[in-house]
């Protein structure tokens, strides 16, 4: 049955003060004027300023050791924070992959070195990272990728091009995953390796592209024969492969792949809780069971993070079922449209709508697409 | 996982795989001898009282030790009034009613109850195995209070109902029945509640089955000059039925939080709901990776998803559930969703 396993987690009162804690501070900053809410924040709407706050609240880098700048708390108190920003739709796109992938990656396989340089800024809402993993001709195929890092006498030297980096033209590093050595006939994933690139380097150009929303978040960037010291290196060469299956776990199964778009569903019923009541209990129902369902799971990987596990196939099942939910929902509150239009819906509503609308095809296609996830599941059921 | 409930878990394993076979599956009546030894050694192990108190001779393990047990005795099709009988026999228990031998059943539904000197008539209504039985329990209002009611149908009108040509049910009309035991029921038990879960636990120990046997077949099946495993949109469907599985369990799983029987009506209606949905799903995608041979009565996989079938709609579908829970939230105009779904008490 282990397969299919989601131990249920209980949350302690100390985890449920925490959430009220991080809630009065959202509302606060929201009435301050600090940020409103918006939908799929943690990828579209970054703020320096608000990461920076965040940092100071101590809910960055919450399980980093305390010798860098961390706060040695659990898996499970930094889910509950970020639960919380995502339900409150805060702008928090800035930091969100240095605090949730990158920031671990160097924890786990970075130098001293590297950690005292990068380990306290990430942790004080000051460093922020972008993901390299993506190429023009590499995408679900990422074992592909044709970016190569050549050894130098004194270090490496960068060539080629990422590209759908989200944010950034606003990071300070990316983690890139480059060619070092040919892959084998039996193994593509060997002679990969993962570089802690400093974005402010010269020869590096990073190109903002516009996505369908008319949005600038995510960007090519280009590599042209940039001078790395041997210190970029992030973890062992040629070990690039097993590292990134790694973060691939911390990408994918956290509480943003159901709450997105939360602050939609939330300002709707909040607009249409009497109509709902009427003739749309059974649609509300339905959702919060979805959503009961997901959040269960996602905290039970938490859990199994906390404990040291790699849980790859938990997080592709959490994903997949986090991005069906996510169409089924903005799908329902459309087929409830037809009972309450939407032109009388308040404008800042059907803006929320329409934004979460263009969006959501790209909730299934970041961090790996429905058909990856699929063959995950599948290779751990035998069936590959 | 406790040690008592391992060892548990493990009995049951070897008595179900000593006796089950598909062949048993389909000859479910009294004068078979072999279901009749099966039954036997459930009792003798103790099964049917894992989570009846100590003074009647169970085993008095918190209530949730039986979702595992109800999900390995579903995974292997057995065809006895087994998770009723756990059931029944709890319900005496917490009554401090000592429970009686033999397999029990109950009514999922009663209509027209109607109670005299001690005596009963009325409809009971889709009774599993009434006809391995005659030890029924259904529950009425008696003054608007739920009352268990014990009866021996003797010369009751038994009519068999189709349900979805899963496990045997009927429909029993009784005339002053008489009555052996009555109850009022403890507050803090609700029939229907616990119905709803052990129907859930079924239906994923069903589902587990289901995926086990679609991987086996595709795995076995070739077709086109390999086997249909290595289609990746076979693989897909089945990775599929996988997440809805998990996701089933997880449901499944919120119910280990509690040791007593007082999970919430949240907590039960979302598990319902949630393995209710999967199980529309297995149905649609086991059968069409199967192919033809899904659909005969001799391949093992339609007696698992007629099942699913009949358990979906037992003590509340999708529907009912859904709705109760819409209302649930959307009536405490105090709490926005988002309180509503991290607060710990509701
Ligand atoms: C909003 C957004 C943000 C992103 N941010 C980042 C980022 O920060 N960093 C980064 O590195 N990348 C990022 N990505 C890229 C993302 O990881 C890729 O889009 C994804 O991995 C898919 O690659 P692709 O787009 O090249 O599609 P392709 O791989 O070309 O796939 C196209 C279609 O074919 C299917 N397909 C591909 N291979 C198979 C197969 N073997 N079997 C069946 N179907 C298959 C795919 O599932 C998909 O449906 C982002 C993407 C989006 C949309």
């Amino acid at each position: 049955m282990s397969k299919y396993n989601f131990p249920s987690i209980i949350e302690t009162n100390e985890l449920s003060n925490l959430r009220l804690e991080v809630r009065n501070f959202i509302t606060k900053s929201i009435n301050d004027g600090d940020f409103s809410p918006t939908a799929d924040a943690w990828v579209f709407s970054a703020s320096p300023d608000f990461s920076k706050k965040i940092g100071t609240m101590g809910w960055l880098g919450m399980s980093f050791p305390r010798k860098y700048g961390g706060h040695e708390r659990t898996a499970l108190e930094r889910y509950i924070v970020t639960e919380e920003l995502l339900a409150s739709g805060a702008p928090v796109a800035a930091h969100w992959i240095a605090d949730r992938q990158s920031g671990s990656q160097i924890l786990r396989f970075g130098t001293e070195e590297q950690k005292n340089l990068i380990i306290p800024k990430i942790t004080s809402g000051e460093c922020f990272f972008a993901i390299g993993m993506s190429e023009p001709d590499s995408g679900s195929d990422l074992a592909s990728v044709k970016t190569k890092a050549t050894k130098t006498n004194d270090g490496w030297k960068l060539e080629g091009r990422k590209i759908w980096s989200t944010g950034a033209h606003i990071a300070h590093y990316m983690i890139v995953l480059a060619r070092t050595s040919p892959a084998s006939k039996e193994n593509r994933h060997e002679g990969l390796s993962q570089f802690l690139v400093d974005l402010s380097f010269p020869n590096i150009k990073i190109k903002g592209i516009e996505d369908m929303t008319g949005q600038r978040h995510f960007n090519e960037t280009l590599f042209d024969n940039v001078i790395l010291s041997k210190e970029s290196l992030l973890g062992e060469e040629g070990k690039g492969w097993s590292q990134v299956v790694g973060e691939l776990a911390l990408e994918r199964s956290g509480p943003e792949r159901f709450l997105s778009h939360f602050t939609l569903l939330e300002k709707f019923i909040g607009e249409f809780r009497i109509s709902l009541l009427k003739s749309g209990s059974s649609l509300v129902g339905k959702l919060i069971a979805e959503l009961q369902t997901l959040r269960r799971m996602s905290f039970s990987v938490a859990s199994m993070l906390q404990n040291g596990n790699s849980p790859e196939t938990q997080a592709a099942f959490v994903k997949e079922l986090g991005n069906r939910f996510e169409k089924m929902m903005i799908e329902s509150l459309r087929e409830i449209s037809n009972i309450i239009p939407l032109y009388e819906w308040p404008t800042s509503l059907q803006n929320l709508f329409e934004d979460a609308t263009l969006r959501i095809p790209s909730n299934s296609l970041r961090g790996g697409t429905t058909e990856i996830m699929k063959g995950i599941i599948a290779r751990q059921l035998g069936l590959r | 996982m406790n040690n008592e409930l391992d060892i548990i878990s493990e009995t049951t394993t070897k008595i179900f795989s000593k006796h089950i076979t598909h062949e048993l599956r389909q000859n479910i009546n009294d004068n078979n001898t072999s279901l009749i030894n099966l039954w036997k050694d459930i009792e003798e192990q103790g099964l049917t009282k894992i989570i009846v108190k100590e003074q009647f001779e169970g085993s008095n393990l918190p209530f949730n030790s039986i979702l595992p047990v109800i999900q390995i005795s579903t995974m292997m099709g057995v065809p006895v009034p087994f998770t009723e009988t756990i059931i029944c026999n709890y319900l005496f228990s917490e009554l401090n009613i000592s429970p009686p031998n033999g397999m029990i059943t109950f009514a999922v539904e009663t209509k027209n109850i109607k109670i005299l000197n001690n005596k009963v008539s009325g409809n009971l209504l889709s009774i599993p195995y009434l006809n391995l039985t005659d030890q029924v329990i259904f529950i009425t209002d008696i003054d608007k209070e739920k009352h268990l009611v014990f009866i021996k149908n003797k010369n009751g009108k038994m009519e068999a109902t189709k349900n979805f040509l899963s496990e045997p049910r009927y429909n029993l009309t009784i005339q002053d029945c008489e009555i052996l035991t009555i109850k009022k029921l403890n507050n803090n038990i609700n029939f229907n509640h616990l119905g709803a879960i052990i129907r859930s636990a079924q239906m994923v120990g069903a589902m587990e089955k289901i995926i086990n046997l679609s991987i086996d077949y595709c795995s076995q099946r070739i077709q086109f000059g390999r086997s249909l495993s290595k289609f990746q949109a076979i693989q897909h469907q089945i990775a599929e039925m996988a997440v809805e599985l998990a996701a089933s369990t997880a449901a499944l799983a919120s119910l280990n939080n509690f040791n007593e029987l007082t999970p919430k009506l949240e907590d039960i209606a979302i598990l319902k709901i949630r393995t209710g949905i999967a199980a529309g799903k297995l149905i649609a995608i086991s059968h069409q990776v199967h192919g033809a041979m899904g659909f005969t009565k001799e391949y093992e996989l339609s007696y698992f998803t007629k099942n699913l079938n009949s358990w979906r709609n037992d003590f509340g579908s999708e529907a009912c559930w859904q709705e109760l829970l819409g209302k649930s939230f959307l009536e405490k105009s105090n709490l926005n969703l988002w309180e509503y779904l991290t607060n710990k008490s509701i």
